[in-house]
């Protein structure tokens, strides 16, 4: 029994212009939720089309649970949310639902218990309006994405994928979508999904991979990420503004290999080499009036721009992160 | 296999629930018996109209063939006078003219016509009672049998009066004029005479255009299934859970099923309305016959009502030719759909299809003039337009079996081969938006593994 759910190893999947992914491994535990980030373009969806055995690699092995990924009964274990959301328009939304659940194997008596369990549980059903007898073009915009959400989820799955789901969320689905996938975390469920908000990310993330240009970046648990770039990061505030010796001194690239402006503080990163303490110095040689500077550890979306920034997103890689 | 019946019976029901399929399947029998019994009503009620009585003739012979035409046209059927037919035409007015005085006659009988005092007048000349000709004027000219049953009394009465001027006597003359001849054609194949030529060609004709219009109709429904879920991105979602090839074959099956499904109850239906409309043609026809004279349709008619002879074979044949012809084109369709981002392209992308389709609707008609011709054994052998064809050959008379076996393995190969290329570029096409394929990335498709 292996204690992995997803165990992708040096992957190449190659179109004719371009390769979208190269060379990638990935390994995801069970029960953690796991996020795939990078930027459009990077080749998220490919590798999550060659998960679920939509699309095959031209290289390399993906196994689910210990098992080839082709098999129908792991796939079947596999919840998918796609980037494009879509239903059948002119279908009964209980017949959706239905539908889905029969693909994935459940029986159809207990497809209609869990369906009304979670009609009940996102407010798709109540005693004055059923919505589970409209049809899915009756339905508003978020009530869709709760129907595409339960068809998701409808067979119990014990690894969900979702790619950039928190795109096209009004806030209180994007609250319920993060609630769902805490519970489903503490149920025992693996998650993992891709996006490009680190914020989301930083929040619900056990572990981290990020690939750009179709190669993994850096990958491994949000807090040894961090650890392994923490002590290079300062948060330095000043007041009244920034003079031109301390302006000379931040544009040091000795020093400083970068700056973010936060507004009410800068973060800088320190260039290989410099200490915080020669930083220092400089500073209050220069006259600035300190009110903060603190070692901090950096956040995804600074780790994220220091490691993809200098890559970046390649021209011409247009089409499916 | 579970899914792929999960894809089928979806794609089944969607399909049966709606309420087009509901008012299609039960208006289709309406539409064919009034397709059948339609043209025979029609042929029934369009014999001579009461209007050649209502004329004048002009008769300029001297020899008083306008009254004996008269009578003619007055008489109801010939020999057979039955108290249930429906009234005879009046006799028309008979007005005796000077030759010299003929053109001052019809522009009266012209101003009595503009009047509508009269339909129209005829006018019998010298010439006539040589054998040479006649007129007639009037505002049922373009009616065919009108003018037919006029031409037909006019040289009857014509033949009858030389006859009596060469020294018969009347009833002799009756006699030998009497016989109305009615030509029944039967159809005779290898296997002996086999009912009514016509009925055989009706039905084998009618077979072919239902086999025609089904796959056309339910080739386009896989094509909008495709694209449809390629549109509205549930494929993803989908194609996460079976196998592409998978949910194109439960496509196919589904949507193919619910064709069967129409036809099957078409076919009851129109049997069912056509035997309770069968009596009622009979008598119609049985009055026709007794009223009209010579009705010209008569046999044509009579031929109308003997069921054509179908065998069990042959059904079978014909089932087989619509379910691969029908999953040759379909698989086709949702090849071509899956490469398109809208409807609107799909028409464009479908042309070389139904190219294809309608060529093989275009020779159907060639081919009921001559069944045994190298076009139509061309065009029964080729996978395209063999389920449309070959059936027809099949129903105008004996094709020999080894030519059906041949058209049918072709057909099967073909629609293995379709299919699989079609899977192939369905597959990829499906999660494709954007820019329309060409052909050459679609065989790059084929050709790829996954």
């Amino acid at each position: 029994m292996t204690t992995l759910a997803i165990d992708v190893r040096n992957v190449v999947k190659r179109y004719d212009e371009h390769v979208a992914v190269r060379d990638l491994t990935l390994a995801v535990p069970r029960g953690a939720v796991y996020g795939l980030l990078g930027p459009n373009g990077a080749g998220k969806t490919t590798t999550i089309r060659m998960i679920l055995d939509i699309i095959a690699p031209d290289e390399g092995t993906i196994r689910l649970f210990g098992e080839a990924h082709t098999t129908e009964r792991v796939l079947d274990r596999v919840g998918y949310l796609p980037e494009e959301r879509g239903l059948y328009k002119k279908m009964q939304v209980r017949r959706v639902l239905r539908f889905l659940a029969e693909l994935k194997g459940v029986p159809g008596a207990e497809a209609e218990r869990r369906i009304d369990e979670w009609m009940e549980r996102l407010s798709l059903k109540t005693p004055e309006k059923d919505w589970g007898l409209a049809k899915v073009d009756e339905l508003s915009r978020g009530m869709q994405q709760k129907v595409q959400f339960i068809g998701t989820l409808i067979h119990d799955p014990d690894l969900v994928i979702l790619d950039e789901p928190f795109s096209g969320l009004d806030p209180v689905n994007a609250q319920a979508l993060k609630d769902t996938v805490v519970e489903l975390r503490r149920r025992g469920k693996t998650v993992i999904f891709s996006t490009h908000l680190m914020d989301n990310a930083e929040r619900l993330c056990d572990a981290v991979c990020i690939i750009a240009r179709g190669e993994k970046v850096l990958d491994g648990l949000v807090s040894d990420v961090k650890r392994a770039h923490g002590g290079r990061h300062v948060a330095l505030g000043l007041d009244g503004g920034t003079s031109n010796g301390v302006a000379g001194v931040l544009g040091d690239r000795a020093l400083v290999a970068r700056v973010d402006d936060q507004n009410r503080f800068l973060e800088l990163e320190l260039a290989p080499g410099a200490s915080a303490q020669a930083l220092l110095e400089r500073l209050v040689g220069a006259g600035a009036q300190i009110n903060r500077f603190e070692l901090v550890q950096p956040s995804l979306h600074q780790i994220f721009l220091q490691k993809v920034g200098a890559v970046g997103v390649e021209a011409g890689m247009s089409g499916h992160g | 296999m579970g899914k792929l019946w999960a894809v089928t019976k979806r794609e089944y029901m969607e399909r049966v629930r709606t309420k087009w399929f509901i008012i299609g399947t039960i208006l289709g029998p309406v539409v064919f018996a009034a397709m059948l019994i339609g043209p025979a009503y029609l042929s029934l009620r369009s014999r001579a109209s009461r209007d050649v009585g209502r004329i004048a003739i002009l008769d300029a012979t001297g020899a008083g063939l306008g009254e004996r035409v008269a009578r003619a046209v007055a008489r109801p059927a010939g020999d057979t006078v039955r108290a249930t037919a429906p009234a005879s035409p009046p006799a028309p007015r008979v007005r005796v003219v000077a030759p010299a005085e003929m053109a001052r006659a019809e522009s009266v009988a012209t101003a009595e016509v503009v009047r509508k005092e009269t339909r129209g007048y005829l006018v019998l000349t010298a010439a006539t009672l040589a054998g040479d000709s006649a007129r007639y004027a009037g505002r049922n000219a373009s009616s065919l049998r009108d003018v037919e049953r006029l031409r037909t009394v006019v040289r009857q009465e014509v033949l009858a009066y030389r006859l009596g001027a060469a020294g018969l006597d009347s009833a002799r003359v009756a006699q030998l004029t009497g016989p109305r001849l009615a030509l029944t054609a039967e159809s005779v194949t290898d296997k002996g005479r086999g009912g009514s030529g016509t009925a055989t060609a009706i039905f084998a004709g009618g077979v072919a255009v239902l086999l025609y219009f089904t796959i056309f109709l339910y080739g386009q429904n896989v094509l909008r299934s495709v694209i449809e879920e390629k549109t509205t991105r549930v494929a993803e979602v989908v194609v996460s859970s079976v196998k592409p090839s998978t949910l194109l074959a439960g496509k196919v099956i589904g949507v193919g099923a619910v064709g069967l499904t129409q036809q099957f109850v078409w076919v009851l239906g129109t049997v069912y309305i056509g035997a309770q409309m069968a009596p009622i043609l009979s008598r119609m026809a049985a009055e026709s016959r007794g009223a009209a004279g010579l009705a010209p349709g008569s046999a044509v008619q009579q031929a109308a009502f003997a069921m054509p002879s179908v065998s069990a074979g042959m059904i079978v044949s014909l089932l087989l030719f619509f379910i691969f012809g029908y999953a040759f084109y379909s698989a086709l369709f949702a090849a071509v759909g899956s490469t398109v981002n809208s409807e609107t392209e799909a028409q464009q992308a479908t042309a070389p299809i139904l190219v294809l389709l309608i060529a093989s609707s275009i020779v159907i008609q060639p081919v009921m003039f001559d069944s045994s011709s190298q076009l139509a054994r061309t065009m029964s052998l080729l996978p395209f337009s063999s389920p449309i064809i070959m059936p027809l050959r099949m129903g105008m008379g004996s094709v020999p079996p080894w030519e059906v076996a041949l058209s049918l393995g072709v057909l099967v190969l073909s629609c293995a081969g379709g299919i699989w290329v079609s899977a192939r570029i369905y597959r990829t096409g499906l999660l494709m938006y954007g820019k329309r394929p060409t052909f050459g990335e679609m065989a790059r498709w084929v050709g790829r593994a996954g």
